[in-house]
C-alpha cells in the first residue's frame, strides 16, 4: 500500500514521464466498420475517436493514457461476441462500447454478463437490454425502443391519425419497437387502430410485395421503424406511385438525421415526421456548438452526421465513471455508472441506478423544403427527453 | 386478391426477374465458357451502382452515360483482372478458382471503401422514367416497365448473338472442348478473355439499372451473389436460357411468396432453388453433367 503511495507521489512529480510508465487505460469499442452497417458505424467511431482524442489531450484518465482498441463487428451478433470476447481476454480492454444492431447489442450484453466486464450500449436500442437481460454490467446511452415508440404513439396522437399501417423490420428492434408504440397507443390515440402489419427483413432491398398492400389499405399514417437503407429504398420504390402525397409517415430509426436528407435531396417525400439524436444546425446545448465545429474540423466538412454524438457519449460515460470510481475494476466502475450524471453536446445526462438507462433524448419533427438548401431540415426540431 | 393487385404483383415479379436476370445472365454467361464460379460477380455489381452514382451526381452526366461508363469500367477492370490473374487458374482444382474470386470479393471490397468510403448513396431516376403510367385499373411505375423491355432486349442480344454468329459459335465450342478448338487455330485464350469481360460488364450493367430503385450500401454485393446463384441452379448452369426462366421464377416467387407468405420470405427463393434441385438436379433448362 505504502509502496504504491509512492509510486503515485512519484507519478505526480514526474507527471510526463509517469504518463509514459503507466499502463494505458483500455477502451474496447466494436461498430460495424464494413458493409451495410458500416454507413452509421464508421461516423459512430469517428465521435468515438474524437472523444479519446480530447481526454487523452487533458492527461487521460486518473493520469494514464488512453488507448481505444477498435474492432468491427460487421453488424453481425455472433462475429460481435467472439470478438468482444477476444478484446477482454487478449487484449484485456477495462471496458467496452458500441454495438449498433440490437442484435449485436444483445449479444454483447451476453459477454459481458458471462466475463463480468462493463458493457455500455451507445446505439442498440432494444429494451431487452435494459429490462428481461439487465445484469449489473451492461448500461445505455442510447434510447431505447420503449421511450422511441412513446413518442411515435404521441405523435399519432397530436396528428389525430386513425388509420395506421405499421412497418417494421423483421428483427429485435423492429419487434421491440412494435411493441413500443402498441403499448403506448392506447394512452395517446384511443381511436387509431393498425389495420395492416407488415415485417420486411433487416437488409431487404426490394419492398415491391409491401408498397401496394400499405397503398391499398387505406391507411391515413404509417408508422415505421424502417431505417437508413431501407427507408431510402422504400422511397425509391414507392414514391414514382404518389405514395407519399396521401399519408402521414411517422418513423423511428432516425430518418430526420442530416445524412438521409443530405442524401436523398431532392428525392426526400413529403409528409415525414421523425427523430434524430443530433443535428449540426440545431442545439439543445450551449456545449454542442464545439462539439459540432471539433467534429466538423476532423470529419473536414459543415454538415457532420448525427451518429458521431453516440460514439463521443460512450467514451465520455466511462471515462467519467473511471475517474469517479478511480479504478478500472468492473464492479467498482458498474457502480460508479449508476446514477452518474455528465454533461454532453445534447444536454446534461443522467444513467438511472436502477435500469441502467441515460435519459438521452432525440429530436422530433417534420422534414420541411428549405428555400436556399438542396436538402431538407427539421423544422421545428422538438426535444424530446424521457421524465 | 383483386384484379389489380394480382396485376401490379405480377409487374413487379417480371421487373425485379428482369433485372435479376441482366446480373445473372453475366454468372452464368462465364461459368458456361470458363467453368469458374465466380464470387465477385456481385461485387462487379456493387461497383456499376456506385460508378453510375459517381458520374451521375459528381460529374452531372445523365443516367445512361453512367450505365455505359459502368459497363465500360466494369469490362476493364474484368480484362486486367482476366489477363493478369485469373488466366493461371483455368484448368486448376475448383477450390483454388473460389478461392481467388472469394480474395477479389475482400480486395474490391476494401477498394470500394477506399473510393467510396461508407457512406450511404442514391442515384435519381432517368429524366422521364420517374413518374408512373395509369392504365385505368392499375398504376405501373416508368422505370420497372422500362426493366421490363431492357430484361428481354438484353436477353435476345445474347441469345443472337451465341446462337447466330460465328464468334456465338466459337464460344460455345470452348465450352465443349477446348483443346480441339485450340487445335483448329482459334485463339481460346481471347475468347476466355472476352467471355469474362462481357459476363462481368453484364453485372455492371445490372447494377447500374438496380441503383435508382435501390440505396446504395457497402454490403450490397452480399445477397445479390447468393440471388444470383439461385437463379443460375433453377436455371441449369451454362444456359441462357435457363437463366431467364430462373429469373422469372425467382421474381414471382419472391414477389407473390412475400405478399402471401410473409413470414417465409427469407426461406422462399431457398425453397424454390431446393424443390428444382429435387425433382431436376440439372436445372429447369440445364442438361446433366456427363462425365
Amino acid at each position: 500500500m505504502k509502496y504504491s503511495v509512492m509510486l503515485a507521489a512519484l507519478g505526480v512529480l514526474g507527471a510526463g514521464t509517469a504518463l509514459a510508465q503507466q499502463p494505458p487505460i483500455k477502451i474496447g469499442v466494436l461498430y460495424p466498420l464494413t458493409g451495410g452497417g458500416a454507413v452509421y458505424g464508421v461516423p459512430a467511431m469517428t465521435g468515438h475517436q474524437l472523444a479519446v482524442e480530447e481526454l487523452n489531450a487533458k492527461g487521460g484518465m486518473m493520469g494514464r493514457k488512453i488507448e481505444s482498441v477498435e474492432r468491427d463487428d460487421k453488424l453481425n451478433p455472433a462475429t460481435a461476441s467472439s470478438t468482444m470476447k477476444e478484446l477482454i481476454t487478449k487484449d484485456k480492454v477495462d471496458i467496452v462500447l458500441g454495438g449498433l444492431a440490437s442484435s449485436v447489442g444483445l449479444a454483447m450484453s451476453e459477454v459481458s454478463k458471462q466475463e463480468k466486464v462493463v458493457y455500455i450500449s451507445t446505439i442498440p436500442k432494444s429494451i431487452q437490454i435494459t429490462t428481461d437481460k439487465l445484469h449489473k454490467y451492461v448500461f445505455r446511452t442510447a434510447a431505447n425502443t420503449d421511450q422511441e415508440g412513446d413518442t411515435m404513439a404521441m405523435l399519432v396522437g397530436k396528428n389525430k391519425l386513425t388509420k395506421l399501417c405499421h412497418l417494421e423490420l423483421d428483427y429485435a428492434y423492429g419487434n421491440d419497437l412494435e411493441a413500443g408504440i402498441l403499448k403506448a397507443l392506447p394512452k395517446y390515440a384511443p381511436d387509431a387502430k393498425v389495420v395492416l402489419t407488415l415485417k420486411p427483413k433487416l437488409g431487404a432491398t426490394d419492398f415491391n410485395p409491401f408498397i401496394p398492400q400499405v397503398m391499398s389499405a387505406g391507411c391515413d399514417g404509417v408508422i415505421s421503424g424502417l431505417w437508413g437503407p431501407h427507408f431510402v429504398s422504400w422511397v425509391k420504390q414507392a414514391a414514382p406511385l404518389g405514395f407519399f402525397s396521401k399519408i402521414k409517415w411517422i418513423s423511428g430509426g432516425e430518418i430526420g438525421s442530416h445524412e438521409i436528407a443530405g442524401e436523398l435531396k431532392g428525392d426526400y417525400p413529403d409528409n415525414v415526421i421523425s427523430n434524430t439524436y443530433e443535428l449540426w444546425y440545431t442545439s439543445n446545448d450551449p456545449s454542442h456548438k464545439e462539439f459540432q465545429a471539433r467534429l466538423a474540423k476532423k470529419l473536414n466538412t459543415q454538415e457532420t452526421p448525427q451518429w458521431a454524438v453516440l460514439g463521443y457519449i460512450g467514451v465520455m460515460y466511462a471515462a467519467a465513471a473511471i475517474e469517479k470510481a478511480q479504478s478500472t475494476d468492473p464492479d467498482k466502475v458498474s457502480a460508479a455508472l449508476e446514477g452518474l450524471s455528465i454533461g454532453t453536446p445534447v444536454g446534461k445526462l443522467t444513467i438511472d441506478a436502477k435500469s441502467h438507462q441515460a435519459n438521452i433524448g432525440q429530436f422530433w419533427g417534420p422534414m420541411v423544403k428549405k428555400p436556399d438548401r438542396a436538402y431538407r431540415m427539421m423544422e421545428p426540431a422538438e426535444y424530446i427527453q424521457p421524465k | 386478391m383483386t384484379l389489380t393487385m394480382f396485376t401490379l404483383n405480377a409487374f413487379y415479379g417480371l421487373a425485379l426477374a428482369m433485372n435479376m436476370f441482366i446480373i445473372a445472365s453475366g454468372l452464368n454467361l462465364i461459368f458456361g465458357v470458363l467453368r469458374v464460379i465466380n464470387f465477385a460477380h456481385g461485387m462487379f455489381y456493387m461497383f456499376g451502382a456506385y460508378i453510375v452514382f459517381t458520374v451521375t451526381k459528381s460529374w452531372g452526366a445523365p443516367f445512361f452515360v453512367g450505365v455505359l461508363a459502368a459497363a465500360a469500367s466494369l469490362a476493364v477492370i474484368a480484362l486486367v483482372i482476366e489477363r493478369l490473374m485469373l488466366k493461371h487458374l483455368y484448368g486448376k482444382e475448383h477450390l483454388m478458382q473460389l478461392l481467388f474470386t472469394f480474395a477479389l470479393v475482400l480486395l474490391m471490397s476494401d477498394a470500394a471503401k477506399m473510393i467510396w468510403g461508407t457512406d450511404q448513396y442514391s442515384v435519381g431516376y432517368p429524366q422521364g422514367l420517374g413518374g408512373a403510367v395509369n392504365l385505368g385499373f392499375v398504376v405501373l411505375p416508368q422505370y420497372q416497365l422500362f426493366l421490363c423491355v431492357v430484361g428481354p432486349l438484353i436477353a435476345l442480344a445474347m441469345w443472337l448473338v451465341v446462337d447466330r454468329t460465328r464468334w456465338g459459335r466459337i464460344v460455345r465450342a470452348a465450352t465443349q472442348d477446348r483443346e480441339m478448338l485450340a487445335a483448329l487455330g482459334v485463339n481460346v485464350p481471347m475468347v476466355y478473355a472476352a467471355v469474362f469481360t462481357i459476363g462481368s460488364a453484364l453485372a455492371g450493367v445490372g447494377g447500374a439499372l438496380a441503383a435508382p430503385r435501390v440505396a446504395l450500401v457497402p454490403g450490397m454485393d452480399a445477397t445479390i451473389i447468393n440471388e444470383c446463384f439461385i437463379i443460375v441452379i433453377i436455371g441449369g448452369l451454362g444456359n441462357l436460357w435457363g437463366s431467364f426462366l430462373g429469373a422469372l421464377a425467382f421474381g414471382f416467387v419472391v414477389q407473390f411468396g412475400t405478399v402471401w407468405a410473409p413470414n417465409w420470405q427469407d426461406v422462399l427463393p431457398y425453397l424454390l432453388m431446393l424443390v428444382v434441385l429435387i425433382i431436376r438436379p440439372w436445372g429447369l433448362l440445364g442438361r446433366p453433367e456427363s462425365t
